[in-house]
């Protein structure tokens, strides 16, 4: 047999590869912190994701994905795969995230109504160039609380306004308000208005 | 007339019905103001389908596993402290609790007021200090009991939230300060029964907040989020 037709060595199965998402659940369940670690990177960057976008910086995205990981890595044991992790964990997440608007908002005791009366948003001259995404990411981050979750619950996270309405406590009329407001908003900021 | 800005956006969303589609559409042939608006929207939802995942820090997993090990390192005392120390502590206050309430309730042991005691015999003068003897009794359970259950909530206090924790911690404050007074009062006029009586329930209510901040811990500990929040709200009933 010559060199060109002997086999290529397969190549080394990663751990990853190797655990199927049940087995890596189990082991997370048993308290394995490097499975768990696995667990994190496979669904960090979504959850990250979300939490930015939800709380409007990365600064308090990063400390709501540790406080979703940390109630994770808790609650892992009550999870009985009826739904597949990565569902489960953005669950959790979300209503993590939905807590901490709700806390934020009552603490502020500002909700959305005012957005009329916000002036911090001064519209950008028109720009006829595609919008780029980090400048909306940046847009994004510059829209009022209230209409900021609405607009990310409907627009880029896929719910409808009547999930957006329950979600967020409010009538399903007021979500689509809040959206078509943002949205309003953001053509503003990104010199579309 | 141009189409509200909600039909505008239901348009771009698809949710106009055909009739209101087709009335929008005539009137964007004409209307340039709308045609903007409709492909401003249209490029703003092409732009939001573009958005990307984010990735987090680097540091950000470290962040997480040093709390899980913190996590881990204080569960099994937690689940020590609930299962023993703490929950024997609050069945001692609580024994402590029975103990003087009973004794207060016991007929004919009342105190004289400042008037009556100048009028009081031998005996009864007797019977008063007897009683003074038992209030500094209890007072001293009612203060091992505390001491207890301030040790076991401040070595734990880390798994309170610090404004939680701060809360906790002026309310103790001030029921501290009610104790000096009471003690004070008790000082001033130790036959007093309203003065017993205000040093015994700044007791009793001490001893009832230190033992809801050791449940609320232990509750945190367990990760029982509805547990704790009972309990907090418990607290804010009180407060």
């Amino acid at each position: 047999m010559t060199a060109r037709q002997q086999r290529p060595p397969l190549p080394f199965p990663s751990k990853e590869a190797t655990v199927s998402p049940e087995e890596l659940v189990a082991q997370c369940q048993a308290g394995n912190v490097e499975a768990f670690e696995t667990l994190y990177h496979q669904h960090a960057a979504r959850l990250y994701t979300l939490a930015c976008r939800m709380a409007g910086s990365p600064e308090d995205g990063e400390d709501l994905l540790q406080e979703i990981f940390l109630q994770a890595y808790r609650k892992l044991g009550s999870f009985k795969g009826d739904a597949a992790i990565g569902t489960w964990l953005y669950r959790l997440a979300l209503n993590h995230c939905l807590d901490y608007v709700r806390s934020r908002q009552a603490k502020m005791n500002k909700l959305t109504d005012t957005l009329d009366a916000d002036t911090s948003i001064q519209p950008t001259a028109r720009r006829d160039t595609p919008i780029a995404r980090l400048d909306l990411e940046r847009a994004l981050e510059r829209l009022p609380d209230g209409c900021r979750e609405a607009f990310v619950l409907h627009d880029v996270e896929g719910f409808d306004h009547k999930e957006v309405g329950r979600l967020l406590g409010i009538a399903e009329g007021t979500s689509k308000s809040q959206v078509f407001k943002a949205r309003m908003k953001l053509r503003a900021l990104l010199g579309k208005a | 007339m141009h189409p509200t800005e909600s039909a505008i956006h239901d348009y771009v969303d698809g949710a106009s019905d055909p009739f209101e589609r087709n009335a929008i559409d005539e009137h964007l042939v004409s209307c340039a103001v709308c045609r903007q608006l409709v492909e401003d929207l249209r490029e703003l939802k092409r732009a939001v389908g573009t958005l990307e995942m984010r990735e987090p820090p680097v540091r950000a997993w470290g962040r997480i596993e040093r709390a899980i090990k913190m996590d881990e390192r204080d569960r099994p005392r937690a689940a020590f402290l609930a299962g023993t120390s703490l929950y024997w502590l609050a069945a001692a206050a609580a024994v402590i609790l029975a103990t003087v309430v009973g004794l207060r309730v016991l007929p004919g042991r009342s105190a004289p007021n400042g008037e009556e005691a100048a009028e009081m015999s031998a005996s009864a003068r007797q019977a008063a200090e007897a009683i003074e003897s038992e209030l500094r009794l209890a007072e001293s359970h009612y203060e091992n009991a505390i001491k207890g259950l301030e040790a076991a909530a401040k070595s734990d206090q880390d798994a309170l939230d610090p404004r939680t924790a701060a809360t906790l911690q002026k309310n103790l404050e001030v029921i501290d300060q009610a104790i000096s007074e009471s003690r004070a009062a008790m000082r001033a006029q130790p036959a007093s029964e309203p003065a017993q009586q205000s040093l015994i329930e700044n007791f009793k209510t001490k001893i009832a907040l230190l033992q809801d901040t050791v449940a609320l811990i232990n509750e945190m500990r367990k990760g029982n989020e509805a547990g704790a929040a009972r309990i907090v709200s418990g607290l804010k009933n009180k407060g």
